[in-house]
């Protein structure tokens, strides 16, 4: 079986990914290996197979009918935008709204930075650019999982056991 | 051009700064505290049980978050348990199994930077939030359609 | 004052008529691409009443960017793009995706797509194009959103892996993997369908 990296190899000289040096590579490959020719027939088949796929599709309402839903919301959307003439209710407030602004904001980012409970900030550097993320709010815990193969599927395989 | 400002207002301000002060104190002290951590090295299976009988079930608490996650696996054991304190000093190193090295750093206000090695070689680098009761999972595949897992939690 | 007819006119000039506040302009924009618009909409979330309301919120949305829309591509690919955004954003808050996330975890964790045998000969040979349609119709259904929707950016939309990764908020490592476990599946569920339909 030709191992994962092909394959995605494979892949992406279907889609033109490929660098003209990896592309000559694909083709050096595919020259002498039945096996990679057949997968790549195989992508090539699915891809003829969905061109074209969404061009029967039609959206299930008249014209008109859409178009009225449309315009209503085009319309409703304009007048909501509309600046009032009259003074706002907080306008004789002004002095107190900076000094007592900037102390709830400065409040609230200590607070945040402070409590423990609050959803945290996560950022991933990732070695390996196959790790996808999954993050459960509920239970607050956050799952990054490696999506390389286990070991032995490895071609080299030294025999060697799993990460314990 | 106004030179006076009324009392109520300065008093305003000098209540920004009062919070100001406190929240900066504050977060000095956070910045550099040092943080007790738990890490476990967990095998997934649909197995009953280990083959190595030293590895045992995890805990009920873990095994809830383990079992709220899209993993497809429903036994999980314990390889090796280790508790770690770290500071903003320096990372701290320790060996999870043979091939498996975790290396924790804290940054600061509770972050970690999380480095994973297998086999010394590089996995994956997270930096996250840890407060007390989240908890950080990281995973990946192991023969026979099992997995490996480290959990990192916040003991203290 | 009769009302000016746009259905002659090409898109580049109903579309600064539009961007002058001629509605009856942008609507025969709408009529012209609706239906493309509302596909990619339901080839995304599978559902059709989502798909009307996300056409629809789409086209509000072109309405009110237009003043942004610089002519650097086409009216429909950029319509399209704010349909597939809506779409992308519409599946996030989806309480549904935790247990599509469960199949993508299974999918991309078991590594099931590296191992399928290749399939052949291909199944969809010989098969009328409206059969055809129902088939990968209902294999699309099949595909967890994730992988479905890395399958419609690449495949409908032709976006490059860099463009999709930039899209779905993902790393082009992803993106390969994603599409080259939509593609195996789809050809699989195709051969099973065909298969299906013989016994």
């Amino acid at each position: 079986m030709i191992d994962y990296d092909l394959q995605l190899k494979l892949q992406a000289h279907l889609d033109g990914e490929l660098s003209p040096a990896e592309a000559r590579g694909i083709q050096a490959r595919l020259a002498r290996d039945p096996e990679a020719r057949a997968l790549l027939a195989e992508l090539t088949a699915t891809t003829a197979a969905l061109a074209d796929f969404e061009d029967g599709r039609r959206l299930p309402e008249s014209r008109e009918f859409f178009w009225s839903k449309i315009e209503r919301e085009i319309h409703r959307d304009a007048s909501s935008a509309s600046p009032s003439a009259a003074l706002p209710w907080w306008a004789g407030w002004r002095r107190w709204l900076v000094p007592i602004g900037t102390a709830a904001m400065v409040a609230l980012a200590g607070l945040m930075a402070t409590r423990p409970g609050l959803a945290p900030e996560a950022e991933a550097e990732l070695a390996d650019p196959g790790a996808f993320t999954y993050r459960d709010y509920t239970a607050r815990t956050t799952l990054v999982w490696l999506s390389y193969p286990a070991e032995k599927e490895f071609p080299a395989d030294d025999g060697s056991d799993t990460m314990d | 051009m106004r030179l006076r400002m009324s009392v109520e207002a300065s008093a305003a301000w000098l209540v920004c700064a009062l919070v100001c002060i406190g929240l900066g104190e504050g977060k000095l002290q956070a910045a550099d505290a040092k943080l007790k951590l738990e890490a476990q090295l967990i095998w997934a299976t649909t197995d009953h049980q280990s083959p190595d009988p030293s590895h045992k079930p995890v805990d009920a608490d873990i095994l809830k978050k383990l079992q709220d996650l899209p993993l497809k696996w429903t036994n999980y054991f314990v390889v090796n348990r280790k508790i770690m304190e770290v500071s903003t000093v320096g990372p701290v190193k320790m060996a999870m199994s043979e091939k498996c090295e975790i290396e924790v750093r804290h940054v600061g206000n509770g972050t970690v930077e999380v480095a994973l090695f297998g086999k010394r070689e590089p996995l994956v680098k997270r930096t996250q939030s840890l407060p007390k009761g989240e908890t950080l999972v990281l995973g990946g595949n192991a023969p026979n359609a099992t997995a490996w897992l480290v959990v990192l939690k916040r003991l203290e | 004052m009769t009302e000016k007819d746009h259905s002659s006119s090409e898109d580049p000039a109903l579309v600064r008529a539009a961007q002058r506040g001629d509605m009856a302009a942008f609507e025969e924009l709408v009529a012209r691409h609706r239906d493309k618009v509302f596909a990619r909409a339901f080839s995304m979330v599978r559902n059709e009443e989502e798909a009307v309301d996300l056409s629809q919120e789409a086209w509000v949305k072109g309405w009110q960017r237009l003043p942004q829309f610089l002519g650097e591509s086409s009216f429909g690919t950029w319509i399209t793009r704010i349909i597939i955004n809506l779409c992308l954003d519409h599946l996030r808050k989806q309480k549904r995706q935790r247990f599509e996330s469960i199949e993508a975890m299974d999918e991309e964790s078991g590594g099931v797509e590296r191992q399928m045998p290749v399939v052949t000969p291909n199944p969809t040979v010989n098969l009328e194009r409206q059969e055809l349609r129902k088939r990968i119709d209902q294999a699309l259904g099949q595909l967890s959103h994730e992988h479905r929707t890395v399958l419609v950016l690449h495949e409908f939309e032709e976006m490059e892996y860099k463009e999709i990764a930039k899209t779905m908020g993902c790393s082009i490592g992803t993106v390969m993997s994603r599409l080259f476990y939509a593609r195996r599946k789809m050809a699989a569920l195709l051969a099973n369908l065909r298969r299906d339909d013989l016994t």
